[in-house]
């Protein structure tokens, strides 16, 4: 579903992605874990098609299509979810009228006709009860307000109404209480089946304990210096990253 | 004389471009050959009390008036009883409302002491299609006694391809809890402009509220003169400019609060593309002993363009010492962050625009609590969206 091949990009003029390759096929979920800094955001940001990153070598396939060539809302309609780490706020645009804008954005753009308003209200309204969200959020401004917890779980609401094909979680699990933790990821497990992959991706292997993964991947210096398979996580997280960054064979010097 | 009053105008014109009232040799207007059905040409819906100038004269065809006991609307000939007021001077720095003082017509507004009008009055100011420029003036007379209130929804609009320019003087006068909603809806399309003096004066715990949404226009300059009196009084000024092209519009206020414990409330918001501009100048000014006076004059910018420009200056002029005052200005652009937010849940980069830029405004048409007539607002908000390709 996504290959990445030997993806370098840059932000101004740093270098931040300095030769990642990635395979997912479709019903895997796969966890990159790294310190800060290492590029995991960049990477989210640039599979999602945020300005501001220049993509100075490699390749990004999914579906078989060129990913980096579509504009963000492009991607969007063809099944790529990024659930945010700091999720923005739209004061005036509400919750309602934002899931719906999107939603039937992305029914035109599969040819289905729009969805009426007032069947709309009762989809959401069924999606907020599923991730235990008060539906008095659906009718407040786009996170305004709202705490991290709730930022974040309205990001699981959107997951879930939208129903992307390849679902990218960067940070989901930051600023989550435990029990916010376990909702969120009950959320995302719900919507684990054989035609979506989810790439994960997190600081902590604490996420990884609710949404297990098929394979965890070290991101480090802007590359993946290691792969495994989830028990690679709990290591992690007993050791720290300093043994694999250790242990990992110095980068190729350019030649 | 209104050729003279536009020299004369100097303090607060800095900005202020005068050459659209300048530049084209407008003569005053004449009576319109027909007199062409409301229906379809305002925005404010129907079912209210309604009474329209057509190119500054009472037009009786328009007028549906089946007012209470109490409340009466009239043209300016027939009303009685307000000498003082009418031949109270404009003051001295806004020369063309004092010109507007000798229109021969406008509208004058009464409701009695306790007395309430049951249903908005929709005053309707319209400069028919011409064949070449024409100038009307108006007056607005609203009184309200002790303990009245009302809503009033006065909407400026004109058609036709030429120039076309209403200068309006208006004064209110709320008694004793006195409670006036007024809003104002300019409309005024490619070749019209509009100069308004607007004065209000507020006795005891009286309540003014004005809505001020111009949805463009060439040129709309607005002086107010709002004096609190009494004590306790409330003033509430909401404004938003929807600007593109080659739009101005211009809001001058000086608010005076001259007893104690008044409060003020002014927002105004403007969302200015293309190559339009917008003026705020809004000053407070606390008088000597007016103490507890509570505050506040905020503006805020949405530019669209590059060639799109804003002056904004909020102000207060304190000569008491225990009051509570904020004032605030910004200018911005849309949020980069927030159009990547909604694009990347599949939302086009233009339709997200639009959705950002009707967010901004939309707090100001929220604001209206007349619900058909905000329907009717938000309605003419979506209209006013930038097109495609900003």
């Amino acid at each position: 579903m996504l290959k990445i091949t030997n993806l370098h990009a840059k932000v101004g003029e740093k270098a931040i992605l300095k030769g990642l390759s990635l395979s997912v096929q479709a019903g895997e979920v796969h966890a990159i874990m790294g310190p800060n800094g290492s590029g995991k955001s960049t990477l989210s940001y640039i599979l999602a098609g945020r300005p501001g990153y220049t993509v100075t070598d490699g390749a990004v396939e999914y579906e078989g299509k060129d990913l980096l060539g579509m504009e963000p809302e492009i991607r969007a309609r063809e099944g790529v979810f990024l659930a945010f780490q700091y999720p923005v706020e739209i004061p005036g645009v509400s919750n309602k009228y934002f899931l719906k804008a999107a939603y039937n954005a992305l029914r035109k753009h599969r040819g289905e006709p729009e969805m009426d308003a007032g069947a709309f209200l009762k989809f959401i309204k069924a999606k907020a009860k599923d991730v235990e969200m008060d539906p008095s959020f659906l009718n407040r401004s786009v996170n305004e307000g709202f705490s991290g917890g709730e930022k974040k779980r309205n990001e699981v609401l959107q997951l879930a109404v939208l129903e992307p094909k390849l679902a990218l979680l960067d940070e989901t699990d930051s600023g989550l209480d435990i029990d916010a933790l376990k909702v969120v990821a009950a959320g995302v497990n719900k919507m684990r089946d054989a035609k979506r992959a989810f790439v994960v991706v997190t600081h902590y292997q604490r996420l990884l304990d609710y949404i297990v993964p098929d394979r965890v991947h070290v991101l480090s210096g802007g590359r993946i210096i290691k792969s495994g398979g989830k028990e690679l996580a709990v290591e992690l997280e007993k050791k720290g990253y300093g043994w694999i960054e250790d242990s990992a064979p110095a980068p190729k010097v350019p030649a | 004389m209104i050729a003279e009053a536009l020299a004369a105008q100097k303090e607060g014109w800095r900005y202020t471009p005068a050459a659209a009232l300048t530049g084209p040799d407008f003569k005053p207007a004449g009576v319109p050959e027909r007199i062409l059905p409301l229906a379809g040409r305002v925005l404010c819906p129907v079912g209210f009390h309604r009474a329209a100038l057509v190119n500054g004269r009472w037009e009786a065809k328009h007028a549906v008036l089946k007012l209470p006991d109490g409340v009466t609307v009239e043209p300016l000939g027939e009303a009685s009883g307000l000498t003082e007021l009418l031949n109270r001077p404009a003051p001295t720095d806004l020369p063309l409302a004092q010109a507007a003082s000798s229109a021969r017509d406008g509208f004058v507004v009464r409701v009695a002491r306790h007395a309430r009008a049951d249903r908005p009055i929709h005053l309707v100011h319209i400069s028919e299609a011409s064949a070449s420029a024409e100038s009307s003036q108006a007056r607005v007379l609203v009184v309200l006694e002790p303990g009245a209130s009302a809503e009033l929804v006065e909407e400026t609009l004109s058609f036709g391809d030429a120039p076309s320019w209403k200068n309006v003087r208006a004064q209110v006068v709320l008694g004793e809890g006195a409670f006036l909603r007024h809003h104002r809806i300019v409309r005024e399309g490619a070749q019209g402009r509009l100069t308004l003096g607007l004065e209000v004066t507020l006795a005891s715990r009286a309540r003014y509220e004005s809505h001020a949404l111009n949805f463009g226009g060439l040129f709309a300059r607005e002086d107010l003169r709002v004096r609190l009196e009494g004590e306790g009084a409330e003033c509430v000024l909401n404004g938003l400019a929807l600007l593109g092209g080659s739009e101005f519009a211009d809001h001058h206020s000086i608010v005076e609060h001259a007893a104690v414990g008044g409060v003020t409330r002014q927002l105004y918001k403007a969302v200015i593309d293309d190559k339009a501009r917008f003026v705020f100048d809004g000053l407070i000014s606390v008088k000597p002993g007016a103490q507890k006076t509570d505050a506040q004059v905020y503006n805020k910018n949405l530019l669209l363009s590059e060639d799109a420009r804003v002056n904004t200056n909020p102000e207060f002029n304190i000569l008491a010492d225990d009051v509570s005052c904020k004032h605030g200005g910004a200018v911005g652009q849309l949020s980069l962050e927030a159009l990547f937010y909604l694009r990347s849940r599949g939302i086009g980069a233009d339709e997200a625009r639009r959705l950002l830029v009707y967010a901004f405004g939309s707090e100001m048409v929220d604001r209206v609590a007349l619900e058909p007539l905000k329907l009717a607002l938000a309605d003419a908000l979506h209209g006013r969206m930038p097109e495609e390709n900003l």
